[in-house]
């Protein structure tokens, strides 16, 4: 997979957890199949997908895995906590801020898989530039890497998951193996 | 270049986050590669390089590291606890009670301390949100704007299908008692007519019987009791429900005060005081009256503060001549003579003497009759409009606020209910501001399942629940889930999802306190708190105004003149508007911009009564109430037996430590202190159903069953099953309210529209599973 393909995917990976419905949900899916060209399962029902989105990841309810990082690295759980304000200085380090300041944690997955693609598109550009990899590889390795595996198994552990959900989680699981196996290296194919 | 990542690139980025020194390095290094530029952008937009803003330990750094706001909590809690918020970056850090309070000084309860944790809950319901079949589970997430579409085409296709808007109707307590918040029943009015649940589930049964003896509810300032002799605190646990009057109850112990407790639970109050009494249940009016007969045979009453001050005194004094023997009280009361005429002789020797008459022992079928028995007690003994003595239950004195995001006109040619005055609350009431021919339908609020299934002509057809969790605290839930079912909207506003989310075809999410302009008063104390915004609201949360406001908007687009709620609104300018100069006066401000600075206390008013000039048609205190007669109560307080048994056990269903109602429990903090509701049953009990801790049990009455685990607890009577109230967290199916039925108390309709909810007379039976 090159480059090209793994921001693709990230940004895919993105979209589907920034979705605000079911139309989303089916664009940023079909993408995503595109890109990690594997046979997605077919979904006729979108609504159902939505449904159990919400569940898993919005709410109302108490979501099974909120989409934010501090539920996952914080000894008590806690949105806007120190783990939020780490990636909201990691984005301001890159001239970077959320459109949605102190009304959605800067630690959404979706923020985060977008700031990680920006970050590799930048370095696709100019493989060189130190401080760019350095700063894409600690929200790699010192951040997603540390969070998204408790994620993903408690998404896989829910009840009633929707199939393509399951299909989604098990793409950012991929990713992010090669990702962490690779370094990501700009360039580098395989 | 390494393949993998290394400490060192770690470490330069930490180092850059941590010291302004080192990032301007790193940004220098950064721009002279030209990778900035290459960001091709996304969700996350382009900022200032060089802003410094976002950066800096998370660690503690000292108070004036942060913003600080003025904030109040307003939960449905004597204490309403004036607070400091400490926010940085737009973040609310931590909170702590504002020290210029002599109430709280300076500190919080275990809840309070963990609202940080209730605002930044990953739990918070964060979006409008449709359920795709009621219960189902299934829910999608719609745009303010779509919620509120589908609300108003619900809300003109009823006044369109009746001629009138009284079947949507409104539910709404005491989920926050901003004074703002009374928007949500101007919302309603500037509607039209609707129907509304008035009344209080809490103490209307008390405040009427203050009202009938009185003229009004209105008590002493709690720190006056550093100055009592004595004080007995009946039917009140402050221990768990106002943590700050404590210490002023442990001062006057200090100075000498003895301190009784009468209740049939062993709180942890009873365990701080110098005696304790297990009183019978509902018992507690005959035991006022033995100590009345105690008085009277000894002449320990005070002949010239009755003569004075008070009418009736001689029907009452017959009454208890006639009626009421020690031997009887003892028996009724479950506590022996010469416990009970000590402590009456303490009392009235003692000067200045006092009761807190709790409002856990006015919520039974003889409720108020019981405080009018207590407050007598008081007056006999010349105790009441004394510093350090009074009946104290509570007060409205410090609530003169103009009400105005209640005050709203319905539109040009609304039709509604007629014959009745209109809506009616303890705090404020919309009847006094009424005078069209049309009102609103006003229903029991302690009877909504039946109401709901009883009401046609028109039907309710529409239920609009904010600053209240239905299901979970109102009684006969197994009646209410029926009674939903006839609903065909259900609207609920709220921060989390509650038991009556769980059954909305729409919720909508709204502000914590900290996000939102308000004025808080309590209805104990006597101090005043505004509540400013310290932080923008989370995810797309709005105030309860502002979702009256948007809603206005949306129905005037579809059909011009079909609200009157103002489209747009400032919500800082609406709390200002609820001052006025009788506020400034009470408090000693020249503005509302002065609470800036801190919390006032009034500077009149926190000795009640005590120019002798009382509210009641006589204007004396009144032992004998002419008016109580008029709306069908003893005119006199009379014993008046409680509910009669059945099921073998009192069941009982109080507040708890860490909760107010279903509010705090979902919090992490409140679940890891208490993660799981039990049944606390007296070992005596136990072992004739041969239970052991935490065995389970079917526990059953004529209402409903649940199964719960058993804790053994010598605090129990042997005859009483204790069941804390509130809703469980992520133990969503907890609910008391299984098992407790909407019998009425036997007073409160004068004063708060409809009869308090006899909810410690009810009964349950136990079996081992």
């Amino acid at each position: 997979m090159t480059d090209l393909h793994a921001t693709f995917q990230m940004k895919a990976l993105s979209s589907f957890f920034a979705a605000q419905g079911a139309s989303d949900l089916q664009v940023a899916y079909t993408d995503l199949a595109d890109w990690v060209q594997q046979p997605a399962p077919v979904v006729t029902d979108w609504q159902a997908v939505e449904f159990s989105f919400n569940r898993l990841f919005v709410g109302p309810k108490a979501p099974i895995a909120p989409l934010f990082a501090s539920v996952y690295l914080e000894a008590e759980p806690q949105l806007m906590g120190p783990s939020t304000m780490r990636v909201r200085e990691i984005y301001a380090l890159a001239g970077l801020r959320s459109p949605l300041k102190n009304q959605l944690p800067e630690d959404h997955i979706s923020y985060e898989l977008d700031c990680l693609r920006q970050f590799t598109v930048a370095l696709n550009q100019i493989p060189s530039a130190d401080e760019m990899k350095a700063m894409r590889d600690y929200l790699l390795f010192n951040h997603l890497q540390r969070w998204l595996p408790t994620f993903i198994k408690r998404v896989r552990r829910a009840e009633n998951g929707h199939e393509a959900i399951l299909f989604v989680v098990d793409c950012l699981a991929v990713w992010l193996e090669r990702e962490v196996a690779n370094g990501r290296l700009p360039q580098a194919t395989h | 270049m390494n393949r993998q990542p290394n400490q060192r690139d770690a470490n330069r980025v930490e180092q850059a986050l941590a010291c302004p020194l080192t990032r301007r390095r790193f940004l220098q290094g950064l721009l002279a590669t030209g990778a900035l530029a290459a960001l091709p952008g996304g969700l996350l937009l382009a900022q200032n390089l060089l802003s410094e803003e976002g950066f800096g330990p998370t660690f503690f750094q000292g108070k004036d590291a942060y913003q600080t706001f003025r904030n109040a909590c307003p939960r449905n809690c004597y204490d309403t606890c004036s607070i400091v918020s400490y926010v940085k970056d737009g973040v609310l850090q931590f909170i702590e009670g504002a020290p210029e309070s002599t109430f709280t000084n300076g500190g919080l309860c275990v809840k309070g301390y963990a609202y940080p944790r209730r605002v930044y809950s990953p739990d918070r319901i964060k979006y409008p949100m449709r359920q795709v079949g009621r219960g189902s589970g299934n829910w999608e997430r719609i745009s303010w704007d779509e919620a509120l579409n589908t609300i108003a085409d619900k809300i003109l296709e009823i006044k369109e299908l009746d001629g009138s808007l009284l079947g949507m109707a409104l539910t709404k307590y005491s989920g926050n008692f901003g004074i703002t918040h009374y928007g949500v029943e101007g919302m309603m009015s500037s509607l039209g007519y609707t129907t509304r649940f008035v009344g209080t589930p809490c103490w209307p049964a008390g405040i009427d019987a203050q009202n009938y003896d009185m003229g009004n509810m209105w008590c002493n300032d709690p720190e006056d009791m550093v100055n009592s002799k004595y004080i007995i605190i009946w039917g009140a646990n402050p221990a768990y429900c106002s943590v700050h009057s404590m210490k002023f109850i442990t001062e006057a112990q200090r100075r000498g005060a003895k301190v009784v407790v009468i209740d049939p639970v062993f709180t942890q109050t009873a365990a701080k005081a110098d005696e304790y009494w297990e009183v019978k249940t509902s018992g507690d009016g005959a035991l006022a009256m033995g100590m009345a007969r105690y008085l009277l045979d000894n002449n320990l009453v005070d002949r010239d503060w009755i003569s004075n001050n008070s009418v009736g005194f001689a029907e009452y004094e017959a009454y208890i001549k006639e009626n009421v023997t020690l031997e009887w009280a003892a028996e009724e009361s479950g506590i022996p003579v010469e416990v009970f005429t000590a402590v009456a002789h303490e009392f009235a020797t003692a000067d200045p003497a006092t009761i807190w008459i709790g409002y856990g022992m006015q919520r039974h079928v003889n409720g108020g009759n019981n405080v009018r028995a207590i407050d007598a007690l008081v007056a006999m003994t010349g105790n009441v409009g004394k510093v350090g003595g009074g009946a104290r239950y509570g007060h409205l004195y410090t609530w003169g606020f103009n009400y105005h995001a209640m005050v709203q006109s319905p539109p040009e040619g609304s039709v509604g209910f007629v014959g009745e005055t209109g809506p009616m609350g303890e705090f404020a009431s919309e009847a006094e501001t009424t005078e069209a021919s049309y009102s609103d339908r006003a229903v029991n609020i302690n009877k909504i399942g039946q109401v709901i299934l009883d009401t046609n002509d028109p039907p309710i057809r529409m239920l609009w629940a904010a600053n209240k969790n239905v299901l979970s605290q109102d009684f006969d839930r197994n009646k209410i889930e029926k009674a939903f079912e006839k609903l065909e909207m259900v609207v609920v506003v709220d921060q989390f999802f509650t038991q009556t989310a769980e059954l909305a075809d729409i919720v909508l999410p709204t502000t914590t306190l900290f996000e939102d302009w308000t004025v808080n008063a309590s209805y104990w104390h006597y101090w005043l708190s505004i509540n400013e915004q310290a932080i923008q609201p989370m995810f797309e949360a709005k105030s309860d105004i502002e979702i009256a406001s948007a809603l206005s908007s949306v129905l005037n687009s579809k059909q011009p003149g079909s609200c009157t709620f103002p489209e747009n609104i400032d919500p800082k300018e609406w709390m200002e508007k609820e001052f006025n100069a009788g506020i400034y006066e009470l408090f000693g401000i020249d503005s509302w911009e002065d609470l800036k600075d801190g919390p006032r206390k009034a500077l009149s008013g926190t000795t009640a009564w005590n120019d002798g000039a009382f509210s009641t048609p006589s204007t004396k205190y009144e032992f004998k109430s002419e008016l109580a007669a008029e709306h069908g109560h003893f005119d006199v307080p009379k014993f008046l037996p409680g509910r009669d048994a059945y099921a073998p056990y009192r069941l009982l269903t109080p507040h708890d430590k860490y909760s107010i109602h279903s509010q705090f429990q979902n919090v992490d903090w409140m679940g890891d202190l208490n993660p799981e509701p039990y049944l606390y049953i007296n070992p005596q009990l136990a072992k004739e159903k041969g239970l052991a801790d935490y065995d389970t049990v079917r526990i059953f009455n004529q209402v409903g069953e649940m199964q719960i685990k058993v804790k053994l607890t010598k605090n129990v009577p042997a005859d009483a099953l204790l069941m804390y109230e509130n809703w469980y967290g992520k133990k969503n199916d907890y609910n008391v309210n299984i098992l407790v039925d909407d019998t009425s108390s036997d007073m409160g309709a004068y004063k708060t529209g409809s009869p308090g909810v006899a909810l410690h007379d009810q009964f349950a039976d136990i079996e081992k599973v």
